[in-house]
This record gives C-alpha cells, sequence and structure tokens, in this order.
C-alpha cells in the first residue's frame, strides 16, 4: 500500500482517533541512495511460515525459504537447472583426490558475515570475514545436543571423529566447540579439508542443504537464545524484522559478495525462449527489499495474487480452473491477457501407502505375506485417486523413484509392477495369501492423519479394495499420532509421503535400509540383507551408469516385495505476476529470489 | 462484598487445579516427542528431545513447576514449536486478539440490545418481525461462509472498485501491522495504528459483528418481550412514564441480568480469539496460536493459555455474581 493515491486509510484513521493532522500511514515511498524507488518484492509463504531462522533447528520448507535469503551454504542449487550444485561460499568446487574419501575445499575470498543491528556481534563491526573454523563450527553445531541433534541425521557417520564428538560432548552441561573432529583439517583460514568415514557421495548434497548453512560463532554467542530471530550470514538479504507466524521483512545485504545472474548458455532453450536469460552475467540481487507474507488459507493468497500484491502463487486445486482448462492444463487466455505467466515444477514426490513389514498379517517376506501386499496393490487405482482429489494433477510412477532422478523408470512403468487396477490378478494373489476373496483376513487398520481430504480418500480406498474383499479399518488420526504410531510400529498400515531432500534417488531408496528403521527413516521396517548391501554399495558412488542400474535393480527388488503401494509425485502449478522478472520457481531449492527483479511499471 | 469475593476464589482453587491436572493428564495421552522430531531419529536422539521437552521427568513435578508457573504469571517455558518463551507469545497474541474481539463483542452487544428492543417496542408488528426475520437469516449461515464472502466482496472486490476511482484500499484482504500488536506504538501514534487498525481489523470486527448480531437480538428481544409483561412495567405505565422511559430507564435496567450474564460468559472467549477470522485475516491472535499449537503438540502452549482461559472463566463467574448484586439490589452477595 506504498500508492501516491488518496488515502483513504489515513483519512479514516484521523477521524478514528480524533485527530486532524496524520503522519501517513501509507506513506510515501522511501528513495533509495541514487534516487530511485526501492524495488520490493513480495512473496507469499503457504502455511504459518518459518519457525526459526537459526539453520539448525530449521526443518521446514518454510524455514529453508527463510533462512537461505539470510544465509548461505558452501554449495548451493543451480538457479539455471535445480538439480546440479554450484559452488556458493566456494571459490570452486570442492574436489578429492581418494576417490571421495577427504574433500578439498577453499572458500570463496571477499565473502562477509553481515550484522545489521545497531550494537554488532563483531567488536562493533558491521562484517567480518568467512573464515575455515566457521565451516567447522558451524558443522560441529548439528552434533551439539543442545539443538536436540534434530538435523545429525544429514552426517551421521559421514565425517570421520564427528559422531565420537557427538558422544563425548552429549555427557558435558555445553559443548566444546574447541574440541577437535578428525576429519576437519584447516589449512588455512581459506582452505581446508574433511575426511569422511568413508566415499559418500551424496555429503556434497548434503553441503547444499540449508541446515549446514554457515553461521558466526560470535554472533551464536552474541545473541543466543535470539539468534532465531536475529541472523548474522552472508546472503543476499538480511533481516529488517521477522515476526513468527505473520511477517517476514528482508533488506538487501549491502556487502553481499560477487554472485552473477547465470550466463546464457546454461538455459535451456525452452528457458531462453521464456527469456529467462535476460539478465545475464549481471550482478544479484536485484531487490532492495524482500516482504514475505504468511497464509494459512488459500483464499487470501489467491486473492492478494488477483491484485497483484504478491509476485507468484501456487495454484491450490480448488482454484485450478480459474487459470487453467482443466483438460488441456494450458493457462486461460484472459490470464495470459493480464501478463500473468505459468510454470511447473514437478516435485521429487513418493507419495505411498506403506506396510509395516514386521507386521504379523500384512508383513514379512514370505511367499504368502509378499501375495497380500501385491494383491492390495493391484486392486488399488491411485489414477483414480489422481483424478478423483488432484484433478488429475499428479504424476503416477512405479517404484520409490520420483521422476526426474537416475532409476526412475521410463514413462514411470517399471519393466514388471503390481501396478492396479488388475482386479483378476489381485484376487489371484489374495488367494494365493491364503484369503480368497479375502476370507478370513480381517480388516487391516490404515492409518491416515486427519485433515485434507484423507476422509474421502480413505472412503474411495475402502471402496477399491473392497472389490477384492479386503477390509479396511480406517483410522484418521491427527498428523503427530500417525508419526508415533508408524515410529512405534503400531501402524500395519499407513499412509505417508515423502520429497527428496536433495536430487538423488539415494535419498530414497535410504528409506528401506534396515538400519533406518523406525523411529528411523524406515518407516516400513523394510530389511533385507541383499538391499542393505547394494545400499552400501552405491552410497559411495559417484553418479554413473553402473550406480543408476543398482539403483533399478533396487527398485524392482522393492517393487516385487511391495512394502508399500505407490507412487505419486505433485506437479506444482505456479503463477507469475507480469511485475515479477526472471522469476521460475522451484521447490528444490529457495535461495533463487535473489536472481528475481521486478518491474514496478507492470504492476496494476 | 469482599468476604464473598475471597470466599468464591478460595472455592475455586480446587476446580482450577483440577482443571489444570486435566489438561495435562489428557495432552499426555499420546507421547509428543515423535512430533518434534527431525527425519531419521536415533533411540538417543530421541531421549535427547524428551530431556529438552521436559517430558522426562515424573508428571508430579511438570505438574508442581507448571502450577509454580501460574502462580508467579511467569510463563518461562519455551514452546516447543516456536522455540520462545510462551510468555513473549502471550504478550504478542494477546492484543491482536483483543483488537477483533472486543470492538465486536462491545459493537454486537450493543446493536443486539438496541435492534431488541426496538423488536420489542414493536412486538407483533412488521418491523418486529422484519428484523427477526433478518436475525434468523443471519444466523443461518456459517460464520467461515461470511468470512470467506466477506474477505472476497469487503475486501478484494472493494478495492479493486477503489483502485478504478484511484483510492488507496481501505480494508486489507489479509494481513496485520506488528504496530498494533504493540501498546507504545498506540501511545506514541495512535492516529497512524487506528489507520491501521481500519485496515487489518475493521473488516474482520464487521463479519464478527454481522454474525454475531442475529444471535444477540433474538436473545436479548426474548428477554426484553418477557419483560415487558412486568408488573413495573404496568406500574411505570400507570404512573404515566412515557414509552421511551419504560423501553431505556425501567425496562433495560431489569433486562440487565440477562445481558451481563451473556457479557460475561463470552468474557473468556475473548482472549481465545476469533479462530477463523483470525486464519483467513493472518491476524496472529491467540486463536490462531492456540490452533498452531494443537496441531503441533506444543504442551508449554496449549497448557498456558488453557489455563489462563480457565482462570478467566472463573473470575468472570465471580465477577457476574459481583456485577449482579450491583444492577439489582435484590440480589445479596452472601
Amino acid at each position: 500500500m506504498t500508492h501516491t493515491r488518496r488515502s483513504w486509510m489515513n483519512l479514516l484513521g484521523a477521524c478514528a482517533a480524533g485527530v486532524l493532522c496524520l503522519p501517513a500511514a501509507g506513506a510515501a515511498d522511501r528513495v533509495e541512495d541514487g534516487g530511485r524507488a526501492p524495488k520490493v518484492l513480495q512473496l507469499p509463504i503457504r502455511t504459518d511460515g518459518p519457525k526459526s531462522l537459526d539453520p539448525v533447528e530449521g526443518s521446514t520448507t518454510y524455514d529453508n525459504m527463510a533462512c537461505v535469503q539470510v544465509y548461505e551454504t558452501l554449495l548451493e542449487g543451480a538457479y539455471w537447472n535445480p538439480r546440479e550444485m554450484e559452488p556458493r561460499l566456494l571459490a570452486e568446487m570442492p574436489t578429492s583426490d581418494d576417490g571421495g574419501k577427504t574433500w578439498n575445499f577453499k572458500l570463496k575470498p571477499g565473502v562477509v558475515f553481515y550484522d545489521p543491528s545497531p550494537n554488532p556481534c563483531f567488536g562493533g563491526k558491521p562484517t567480518r570475514p568467512i573464515r575455515t573454523d566457521d565451516v567447522f563450527y558451524s558443522l560441529k553445531r548439528l552434533a551439539d545436543k543442545k539443538y536436540t541433534y534434530e538435523n545429525y541425521w544429514l552426517i551421521e557417520g559421514a565425517v570421520e571423529g564427528l559422531d565420537e564428538f557427538k558422544a563425548t560432548q552429549a555427557n558435558n552441561a555445553a559443548c566444546d566447540y574447541d574440541a577437535p573432529v578428525s576429519g576437519f583439517i584447516k589449512i588455512s583460514d581459506s582452505e581446508f579439508q574433511i575426511r569422511l568415514t568413508k566415499p559418500v557421495y551424496r555429503f556434497l548434497y548434503v553441503l547444499s542443504m540449508f541446515q549446514t548453512s554457515i553461521v558466526a560463532r560470535e554472533a551464536v554467542e552474541h545473541y543466543g537464545a535470539a539468534f532465531d530471530e536475529t541472523p548474522v550470514g552472508t546472503g543476499p538479504f538480511a533481516v529488517e524484522r521477522f515476526v513468527q507466524k505473520q511477517s517476514l521483512s528482508l533488506v538487501r545485504n549491502p556487502y553481499y559478495h560477487e554472485v552473477f545472474y547465470p550466463e546464457r548458455d546454461k538455459w535451456s532453450d525452452e528457458d531462453r525462449r521464456l527469456r529467462m536469460h535476460r539478465p545475464a552475467g549481471e550482478r544479484v540481487p536485484f531487490v532492495d527489499r524482500i516482504e514475505f507474507t504468511m497464509f494459512v488459507e488459500d483464499q487470501p493468497m489467491w486473492l492478494q495474487f488477483d491484485a497483484g500484491n504478491i509476485a507468484y502463487t501456487e495454484v491450490p486445486a480448488e482454484y485450478f480452473e480459474k487459470a487453467f482448462n482443466k483438460r488441456t492444463k494450458e493457462l486461460l487466455p484472459e490470464m495470459r491477457e493480464r501478463g500473468i505467466r505459468a510454470h511447473n515444477d514437478l516435485l521429487l514426490d513418493f507419495i505411498f501407502r506403506g506396510f509395516n513389514m514386521e507386521d504379523p498379517v500384512v508383513g514379512g517376506y514370505s511367499e504368502r505375506a509378499k501375495a497380500l501386499r501385491q494383491a492390495i496393490n493391484l486392486a488399488m487405482d491411485l489414477n483414480e485417486f489422481n483424478e478423483t482429489f488432484y484433478n488429475g494433477l499428479n504424476f503416477v510412477y512405479d517404484g520409490p523413484i520420483p521422476p526426474g532422478l537416475d532409476g526412475y523408470p521410463p514413462d514411470g512403468m517399471a519393466p514388471h509392477s503390481y501396478r492396479g487396477p488388475n482386479l483378476e490378478l489381485a484376487r489371484q494373489k489374495l488367494a494365493e495369501a491364503g484369503y480368497p476373496n479375502g476370507q478370513g483376513l480381517a480388516p487391516l487398520q490404515f492409518y491416515t492423519s486427519k485433515g485434507s481430504n484423507n476422509a474421502e480418500q480413505l472412503d474411495l480406498m475402502k471402496r477399491q479394495l473392497a472389490r477384492i474383499g479386503v477390509r479396511i479399518d480406517g483410522q484418521l488420526v491427527d498428523f503427530s499420532t500417525l508419526i508415533e504410531a508408524v515410529n512405534k510400529k503400531k501402524a500395519p498400515f499407513f499412509s505417508f509421503a515423502w520429497s527428496s531432500d536433495y536430487p538423488d534417488a539415494e535419498n530414497n531408496l535410504a528409506l528401506f535400509y534396515g538400519p533406518n528403521e523406525a523411529p528411523g527413516a524406515n518407516h516400513y521396517n523394510y530389511k533385507r540383507p541383499e538391499y542393505d548391501a547394494m545400499y552400501e554399495q552405491i552410497r559411495v558412488m559417484p553418479p554413473s551408469d553402473e550406480r543408476t542400474a543398482i539403483y533399478e535393480r533396487m527398485r524392482d527388488m522393492l517393487i516385487e516385495d511391495a512394502p508399500f503401494v505407490g507412487s505419486m509425485a505433485r506437479v506444482r502449478y505456479y503463477l507469475v505476476a507480469p511485475w515479477a522478472l526472471n522469476l521460475r520457481p522451484t521447490e528444490r531449492h529457495w535461495s533463487w529470489f535473489k536472481y528475481v527483479d521486478v518491474d514496478d511499471s507492470k504492476r496494476p | 462484598m469482599w468476604s464473598f469475593i475471597l470466599r468464591r476464589l478460595l472455592y475455586n482453587i480446587p476446580v482450577y487445579l483440577g482443571i489444570v491436572l486435566v489438561v495435562m493428564l489428557i495432552l499426555r495421552v499420546n507421547d509428543p516427542v515423535y512430533a518434534a522430531l527431525g527425519k531419521n531419529p536415533s533411540v538417543e536422539e530421541i531421549q535427547a528431545k524428551r530431556e529438552s521437552m521436559g517430558i522426562d521427568r515424573p508428571f508430579v513435578e511438570q505438574y508442581g513447576r507448571f502450577l509454580k508457573e501460574l502462580v508467579t504469571l511467569d510463563f518461562k517455558r519455551e514452546s516447543w514449536d516456536l522455540k520462545i518463551p510462551v510468555k513473549q507469545l502471550l504478550d504478542r497474541t494477546i492484543l491482536p486478539s483483543l483488537l477483533i474481539t472486543v470492538p465486536t463483542l462491545v459493537t454486537s452487544t450493543i446493536l443486539g440490545i438496541g435492534i431488541a428492543l426496538v423488536a420489542a417496542y414493536f412486538r407483533g408488528r412488521a418491523v418486529d418481525k422484519t428484523l427477526m426475520i433478518l436475525a434468523v437469516l443471519g444466523m443461518s449461515v456459517s460464520y467461515l461462509v461470511y468470512v470467506i464472502v466477506g474477505q472476497y466482496f469487503g475486501a478484494h472486490l472493494l478495492n479493486q472498485s477503489l483502485a478504478a476511482r484511484d483510492l488507496d484500499p481501505l480494508f486489507a484482504t489479509s494481513g496485520f501491522d506488528p504496530a498494533l500488536s504493540d501498546l507504545g506504538t498506540w501511545a506514541r501514534q495512535p492516529a497512524r495504528n487506528a489507520g491501521m487498525w481500519i485496515t487489518y481489523c475493521c473488516l474482520p470486527v464487521l463479519i464478527g459483528v454481522f454474525v454475531s448480531v442475529g444471535y444477540d437480538t433474538r436473545f436479548y428481544r426474548a428477554v426484553m418481550v418477557e419483560e415487558t409483561g412486568r408488573d413495573y412495567i404496568v406500574t411505570a405505565r400507570a404512573k404515566g412514564a412515557g414509552n421511551r422511559r419504560v423501553m431505556f430507564i425501567h425496562m433495560l435496567k431489569n433486562a440487565m441480568i440477562p445481558v451481563i450474564t451473556r457479557v460475561m460468559i463470552s468474557l473468556p472467549f475473548l482472549l481465545e480469539g476469533a479462530i477463523v477470522v483470525e486464519v483467513y485475516f493472518g491476524i496472529p491472535g491467540m486463536g490462531r496460536t492456540l490452533i498452531g499449537a494443537i496441531e503441533a503438540k506444543d504442551f508449554p502452549v496449549i497448557e498456558t493459555f488453557t489455563a489462563l482461559l480457565a482462570g478467566i472463566f472463573i473470575l468472570s463467574n465471580i465477577l457476574t455474581d459481583v456485577l449482579y448484586a450491583l444492577v439489582d439490589p435484590r440480589v445479596r452477595l452472601s
């Protein structure tokens, strides 16, 4: 509301307060140094937004979205292709001379932490250059009991000596960050090595995840408990104001190091057609401020986008037909006429219904148990779920590897699968399991969370499985109860979803690795020594055809054992306002706001 | 009167302790630790989380610690979800809720009583029937519908129409100015905050009033109609009191007992906030916070909010009795 129009708000405000002269509530625009009006990027956050701005305490997409504007990671997903990584706080990509066990890092010169507060933590100065010790300190924080190890799983068992550091420090009242970790080898203030327990390729992906953002020790110690609201980072923006569940305002970091918009040749032909390469080579960030608004409900977010007040919006399912042709999925002409652009993003989702492999009825590895799970797979029609509940927008596929990743079957169809509906085969399998037409099979307890349309989804599932005589005892519970039931191995059959942490199928295949059993991420408690051996093999392999072949074997083994019914991935549809330039939303990472520009002349 | 208040307070202490006990016990039926864990937690990490949440301690200790917080009103426990002390959360959320609920209650009560008086005055006639039909219509539609429609027409379309006339938006579609939750800013810049209140809170209040006034009118009309048949009304008329005096002096004063009851019952809900409007309009009040806390199994917040609401409920009950005595000399506090 920073227009130069007559202000109703001010007038009424004056009346309400009984005051004639007002400080302008929707006052004139601030003017940046140099005389131009500040460029402000207004963005939505769907839900209540970030809970914390301390990366080590963060876990949700929204924590990620906020943290990476202020903090940076050693590596970062590329804007031009989110599957690719590029160095951010590093001068170059890390190298290894011993097959991935020891990695060499060189920090980028000119990167500084920026503390915008009037009483900065760096001895009164607003900035301090980043150093090797900051990297080690930030990674050690993951192993600090104070933060309840919320994100330690990312590097558990990976770095030589870090597990021991964690175990030792767990007995201390406060973590001793000066205690050494043998895998952290300092060469100089700008060069260092990290030695892993074994070559783990995913380690590089971990270094691009926001929880491993680099923080300054002085800032953590200076701000203490308030550190999660007063971040001091190296990122393109600094926090001006953060009000939990309400709003987050960021301002441009005046000391941000040199980062440039991706060069023209990086962009695909399609991206170039969309003019995504337009500011190639220009220094970022482009905007002076970012203002996030949290939206718990879809309607206000939709209306704000419709009014031109936010740069982009996800298209909630109930609004899909207001923007797109349901059949062709193309943007409606009236939207196009307004200059609104559409983008879609296939998410790395693995949406499934899982079985507890330790359950006496649905679990186990015998032919009978397997046949029961296969029968349930064959009886279910995921396309009907997709059409009924998601306007046909989701993507149904075989196996646990989402589209776009190595090991994903062509067109989503594995060479051999039990994808339904195939009722004849389902009945046959059910009979093989010892339950002809479901006889002798007690209703299966199925846990799913309340909310959204899960009750209706449960009804459809009951109807589909009833066709072969399988009955479902639905347990609609709140999400935390669902997690508890699954983690305590009490749920024989449950509905869950996994969103990949990084674009490598290893992340999804880890969900079936025996040692990760509940309460770990292996919610199925799937334990097959052959599978575990393959997982241990691929964990240390860099991307290659050989690794992909093993991924496929693991995928097919899972399809055969059927510890889940699946799978489905969401396609996120976005609308972008005409005044938001270079904006192509992706959820693979959130550090791309610095590449977005605004053209105020195109605002309504 | 003071001995009455003191006695009532003492009587209610066991009730209050019981409420807090029951709330804490019910919450602990399910283990909250799993909702707060990261991915792939080990048994050791689960234990660390349990310790950090304080639920590894015996229940009696947890209960005692919380009672101490209640007695000292020092809610220093951290919200498990938001990682800030509950006291800070209360400070942030009480005012936004009150900015919606108090004007809603006051306006709808005044309007409700006013319309009820008019309806009672014209009892059985077209005016009365029309008002009651409107009240029933207002009551018949879900609050959620009013909020969704009100937001669309009252903010979005209205703003578009104003923009076409080169005027600023009147009501925000959603959002909240953080300065509104700061009493200091209200003291320093009342005009600015009043303007912001109109922008961000007025429409939710209008919607709330629209919803409440139907219920209030029906209730107060019934009260007023009942009063019109009382002997004191006949006496007043016999003594030559005019209609206006009978309605606004004699009848209104005597109808205050049910009015006080209804208003006082609403008091605890002022703090609870108007959950639906808070969610739709992005107002960071107590209702929205409490719902978020319930979803996240954030015990420190749920327990504190519930205990405070229970306390206010008990206090408002006592206050109701005191007010009865003040407005009706026949009532004696004993």
